[in-house]
């Protein structure tokens, strides 16, 4: 799952917050402060705005930041409590609102529909196999947050199979669906990018891409 | 909006998604040097679109004459994230250059070869490589001069030595560009390393080859020493060779393996070989492409000299491993003169057309040289200027490149051995300014 950027008025309530999402398997970070110079690492997957107790949440640091980076389709959920509720603006500008105190089934459901606002993500854009996640609408792979390089040809190649597990496909299928017209490579090709993808993917989540011998792939979920 | 291309938006939104700062523009010239230039994020889209603009003459390794517009066109398939430098996101693409036209730059070796591989294609054919990249690793001493790191030995391997730090970061990097690695270990030479790729089409295995240098290069530099691809870098150690496993598939199978006879080949990769063997003097100028490369060819250390082939003895061009039953995809050629610093698209070019040829008219290659019995086998060139000659007249290379850029190569070659000829040397001076 993607990186979080955390604006929190104040170190609790931030670092409760930061838990919540460490355990639905987000990244949480402290977001960077354009006017303290910080320089963004990668982009954020959704931004989490934090007010203190009785306050409104930090928006201008995000508009700030937003201005600053191009981040307007970043997912925004903007928490506070009951308090900071009324010392709000009523129409802030966030994709979600989250009022404090909250179950994680909660967040969880605020997290999905700031990205469905956000970007338009459906929940079955996002597929995954374990810490293994595709984001079908970025075309991002990741394994527990952090991003894997590949090719559009690899991406394409994993998309297909984890779309389509646990069934196997023979070589040539594999050609025809993923690839489309006559390459250079024939039948080798999909054998020389499985490996790529394999070699991407690391031991761990490898093994999901099975070889059926004689016959072709199989992805394992 | 403009409708894009799915792979064109793969680009573009991973650019943005990643926090990608500059794209590499990638493309080769004739000598098979890689030329790199980098444009920001913001000029990627007219970039993919509209292909950018760029000086062909660059292209035409030292036959540069006067400029002459071209248009590189970036391949959104080869879009990949450089593992090397983490801290500001780069991403390389591999070009295709076209003329302002449309119609392909002459001078453009990955063209040369796509053509090949669609001439082979329209007989059914695949062409796959497998290529043993040899380089060495030095240490610069205080005065600039090269220095060995290790006096390590064959399949040497200990846990804190440089060197085979060094091979596990170049093979992570290599993973993460998209380049299989198969086996790597210390060679004979001190500070040599060998790499072997798995074997795969032979357009993605040049830009594989090509991006292999630039990976190398860039973990050596980050540990503080540097990689050569120099074909015979220290006098009195084994050169730096590229061997190349070739082989054809035809629907999927290895149209190589000889699956009735006992033969280590099927007709096809005999024919094939014969191909390459009656052609192989017009070949050298490419496989070996460097007045260098003949220092190596010529001093012994299992480099071939002879126009030979053999399943087990050293020394001979090509190697036919024995056939293994069961195992179809293992059939193959091993040619053994190439060396890594020749233009890998141009080689694999005329060796494929090479290999053809020897289809087409079924020819049958000579006995096998056995026991290293080398005694009246024709000799492969001994120097870059013989094989240039060579190459000047062949018909083979006017068809598989096309006149010009067969001339511009001949050209380039000339002038390289021009600029060593004018070079009065320490050997000459050390044996004859006393002495005469």
């Amino acid at each position: 799952m993607s990186d979080v950027w955390l604006y929190a008025a104040d170190e609790e309530s931030g670092s409760e917050m930061g838990r919540e999402l460490a355990r639905l398997g987000y990244k949480p970070y402290r977001a960077p402060d354009p006017s303290a110079g910080d320089e963004p690492g990668r982009r954020p997957g959704l931004a989490v705005l934090v007010g203190a107790a009785g306050e409104a949440a930090p928006l201008d640091v995000w508009q700030r930041a937003c201005r600053r980076h191009d981040l307007t389709d970043v997912p925004v959920i903007f928490t506070v409590d009951a308090g900071g509720l009324r010392a709000s603006q009523p129409l802030f500008e966030a994709h979600e609102l989250l009022v404090r105190p909250f179950s994680p089934a909660e967040l969880e459901v605020r997290v999905a529909r700031a990205r469905r606002g956000a970007n338009g993500i459906e929940f079955a854009e996002v597929v995954s196999a374990g810490s293994l996640e595709l984001n079908l609408a970025t075309y991002q792979a990741s394994i527990d947050g952090q991003p894997l390089d590949f090719t559009y040809m690899e991406y394409e190649l994993l998309k297909f199979l984890m779309t389509n597990p646990n069934r196997v496909f023979p070589r040539e299928s594999l050609l025809n669906a993923v690839w489309g017209y006559d390459y250079y490579g024939g039948a080798r090709t999909v054998d020389v990018h499985v490996r790529r993808v394999r070699a991407k993917l690391g031991e761990k989540h490898a093994a999901r891409l099975v070889t059926i011998r004689s016959v072709g792939y199989r992805f394992e979920r | 909006m403009a409708i894009t291309e799915p792979d064109h938006d793969y680009v573009m939104r991973t650019v943005r998604e990643r926090g990608v700062r500059f794209v590499r523009l990638w493309f080769v010239d004739v000598a098979g040097l890689l030329k790199s230039f980098a444009i920001p994020v913001s000029e990627l889209e007219e970039a993919l679109e509209e292909g950018v603009g760029i000086d062909g003459s660059s292209l035409e390794g030292g036959a540069r004459r006067s400029e002459r517009d071209a248009i590189a066109y970036p391949d959104p398939r080869s879009f990949q994230v450089l593992p090397w430098r983490p801290e500001s996101l780069v991403a390389r693409m591999f070009c295709d250059v076209r003329l302002p036209g449309g119609e392909p730059f002459p001078a453009d070796p990955r063209y040369a070869l796509r053509r090949a591989l669609e001439r082979a294609a329209e007989l059914g054919f695949t062409f796959q490589v497998g290529p043993e990249i040899e380089f060495f690793l030095f240490a610069a001493n205080d005065d600039g001069s090269p220095r060995p790191l290790d006096d390590g030995a064959y399949f040497d391997l200990t846990t804190l030595d440089d060197a085979s730090d060094f091979r596990r970061r170049t093979i992570e990097h290599l993973e993460q560009m998209s380049i299989p690695v198969k086996a790597s270990h210390h060679e004979v030479a001190a500070s040599q390393h060998e790499i072997d790729l798995s074997h795969t089409d032979a357009l993605s295995m040049a830009d594989a080859i090509t991006t292999f240098r630039l990976a190398v290069r860039e973990v050596a530099r980050e540990l503080g020493i540097f990689a050569s691809f120099m074909p015979k870098p220290l006098q009195d150690q084994a050169g730096s060779g590229m061997h190349l496993h070739l082989s054809l598939f035809r629907d999927g199978r290895n149209a190589f393996y000889d699956a009735v006879g006992d033969g280590p080949l099927a007709e096809t990769g005999r024919h094939f070989l014969a191909g390459v063997l009656a052609h192989a003097g017009e070949l050298t100028a490419v496989t070996n492409g460097w007045v260098n490369s003949y220092k190596r060819l010529c001093s012994g250390f299992e480099a071939p000299r002879t126009v030979s082939w053999t399943r087990a003895g050293d020394g001979a061009l090509v190697r036919v491993p024995s056939n293994r039953p069961g195992k179809e995809a293992a059939a193959r050629i091993e040619l053994r003169s190439p060396d890594p610093a020749c233009n890998s698209y141009l080689a694999l070019t005329l060796l494929l057309e090479a290999g053809l040829r020897g289809l087409e008219q079924e020819l049958e290659p000579p006995p096998e040289t056995t026991n290293g019995a080398v005694d009246g086998l024709p000799q492969l060139p001994r120097d870059l200027r013989e094989a240039t000659d060579l190459l000047a007249s062949s018909e083979l290379a006017r068809d598989a490149f096309g006149a010009e850029l067969r001339d511009l190569y001949v050209r380039s070659r000339r002038a390289e051995w021009e600029a060593h000829q004018a070079q009065v040397t320490e050997f000459e001076r050390e044996r004859l300014l006393r002495a005469l």
